[in-house]
């Protein structure tokens, strides 16, 4: 048990290790900015009161001018909401495509693996770089942050990164719903990519109108770093909505995989 | 038990037939040469049998498990090698990753031995392969587990001759320990080699399946006369000469008939030269495919 989670996780190693070193590098500039942005205030907020509704909810714009709000708009909406929801769904949309295509499937479905055990494994995978992005930009938000001498809860850096866990996955299996009912590798990442983007604009731009229920639709309803970071809010339900979709959606992706024609 | 029992197969992409209600044994124990041009549709019944693809109709069993049922068939791939045409590997790892990640799927009795026939340089990554290190990493990892069946497609594309032969030693040798070999090709002269028992495909259909020797026997002989004075086809009256060709006063054709009928024909005429001998594996293919 567990040796297709071990191989492809061990393929994402690299990749992984790369992401997380631009991320934390990214990290670090935007705490190291936050000084100066603190200094011009003012006007930064009257900014950001001109700006419109949907554009402000759309990247969380909240408390600019505070590291909390800072760190949320310009690093957690734009860096864990947007980038990597959008790197999972392309990494899900790769997973089994892209084996199929190349025909590294092939060896491995002929041993006695059933496609249930595989599709599961290969989704456990992509935990890896999940799992390692929110266990080390923490400690970088934090260090680098105290380092400048603000102060932000610890818990509730923790609490932002924990909770995007489940989005991620949602976003993960979004891409592997697509990566067993496409044949070609590159279109299924592809759309990873635009429906993730998608459900982001579409909750985005429903925020405060009447068709705000479509953005229910949407996984970034569920996970907002700017409640968490901001009013210490955690939307443990929207976790658990978060979850229940991911689950969801790597059964239906299974039972799709289990009757395909490879 | 037949290893591999095909009963009815079909498999269809839309309007485009692959396979075409194939029906066929393979027995315990022999190396079965399954035959046919590229787009014959081998390939095809090979993913099929694997269960890589569901059939449109009709079925296959592979050691007794019907391909249809996922988890039976799991159960007859403990006991299955498959070496897939070309086989495709993670470029970024090394050979000895693959086998072990190969290893820890379906286990690894002999490894070292094979590595002893076959060896590709293994802390190399696969991306620095070339085609036939390739292939023989694919031949070990086909074999390693001791297989009771033996799925290859094209196994000998990318080797060269030395182990090509290497390898027909090597199935000969697994063939008497009681491993059955399924064998496609489209290279004639290597499934004479090595296979007991050929299958013909030819657009989907089998064509033809019979035993090496009778193939042989049904294509004729190739008859290579000269005579004094240049034959005419008209001066040899007799039933099975095909593929009349004439050089100046050489002639020469495939000769399916009876001997004696042919040698009395001859002794009409002022003989320099007779050569009767096998055919081109690849001439007896041509009774098959050309019209």
């Amino acid at each position: 048990m567990f040796e297709i989670v071990r191989y492809e996780g061990r393929r994402r190693a690299r990749g992984t290790l790369a992401l997380t070193v631009f991320v934390g590098v990214f990290a670090l500039l935007i705490v190291g900015l936050f000084p100066s942005i603190e200094a011009a205030a003012p006007g930064l907020e009257a900014y950001v009161e001109s700006l419109p509704e949907a554009f402000r909810q759309g990247f969380g714009i909240e408390a600019i001018a505070t590291i909390e709000g800072f760190l949320s708009t310009e690093f957690y909406q734009f860096v864990w909401l947007l980038l990597l929801g959008l790197y999972m769904a392309y990494a899900g949309g790769g997973a089994i495509a892209g084996d199929v295509e190349t025909g590294r499937l092939d060896l491995v479905l002929a041993t006695p693996v059933s496609r249930s055990r595989l599709i599961v494994e290969t989704y456990l995978s992509l935990v890896v770089p999940i799992v390692t992005l929110n266990a080390v930009t923490p400690l970088v938000v934090f260090g680098s942050t105290v380092a400048i001498d603000e102060s932000i809860s610890f818990v509730d850096v923790l609490a932002v990164h924990l909770l995007s866990i489940p989005y991620l996955l949602v976003c993960a299996s979004i891409g592997l719903v697509l990566s067993v009912l496409v044949q070609r590798a590159d279109a299924a990442q592809r759309g990873g990519i635009a429906v993730v983007f998608l459900l982001f604009v579409v909750d985005s731009a429903t925020a405060d109108t009447d068709f705000e229920w479509l953005g229910g639709l949407s996984p970034t309803r569920y996970y907002d770093p700017t409640e968490i970071l901001v009013d210490s809010s955690y939307d443990v339900e929207g976790a658990l909505v978060l979850v229940v979709a991911a689950f969801v959606l790597l059964a239906l992706s299974r039972s799709v995989f289990r009757r395909k024609d490879v | 038990m037949a290893a591999i029992e095909v009963a009815g197969l079909t498999k269809r992409y839309g309007e485009t037939v692959a396979n075409e209600d194939l029906t066929f044994d393979v027995e315990s124990g022999e190396i079965f040469g399954y035959l046919g041009p590229n787009g014959a549709g081998k390939t095809t019944t090979i993913r099929t049998l694997l269960g890589f693809q569901s059939p449109t109709a009709g079925t296959a069993r592979l050691l007794g498990h019907d391909v249809r049922d996922e988890g039976d068939l799991l159960a007859a791939k403990a006991d299955l090698g498959y070496l897939p045409g070309d086989p495709a590997f993670d470029g970024s790892v090394t050979g000895r990753t693959v086998l072990d990640y190969q290893a820890s799927l379906k286990g690894d009795t002999r490894r070292d031995e094979l590595l002893e026939l076959f060896d590709p340089p293994l802390d190399r990554k696969i991306r620095a392969y070339s085609s036939g290190n390739r292939q023989m990493l694919g031949i070990v990892q086909t074999f390693m587990h001791d297989p009771d069946l033996v799925v290859m497609d094209e196994p000998t594309s990318g080797l060269d001759p030395l182990k090509q032969g290497l390898l027909n030693d090597f199935l000969r040798t697994e063939r008497d320990r009681g491993v059955t070999v399924f064998f496609s090709s489209h290279v004639l002269s290597e499934v004479r080699q090595v296979c007991d028992r050929v299958g013909i495909i030819r657009d989907g259909e089998l064509v033809a399946l019979e035993d090496v020797e009778t193939l042989l026997r049904r294509g004729g002989k190739r008859v290579r006369v000269t005579t004094r004075e240049a034959l005419t086809e008209a001066d040899l009256e007799l039933d099975g000469v095909v593929e009349f060709e004439q050089v100046g006063e050489t002639t020469q054709f495939t000769y399916t008939g009876d001997y004696n009928d042919l040698l009395n024909a001859l002794s009409a005429f002022e003989l320099l030269d007779l050569e009767i001998d096998e055919p081109p594996l690849e001439d007896v293919f041509m009774h098959f495919y050309g019209e």
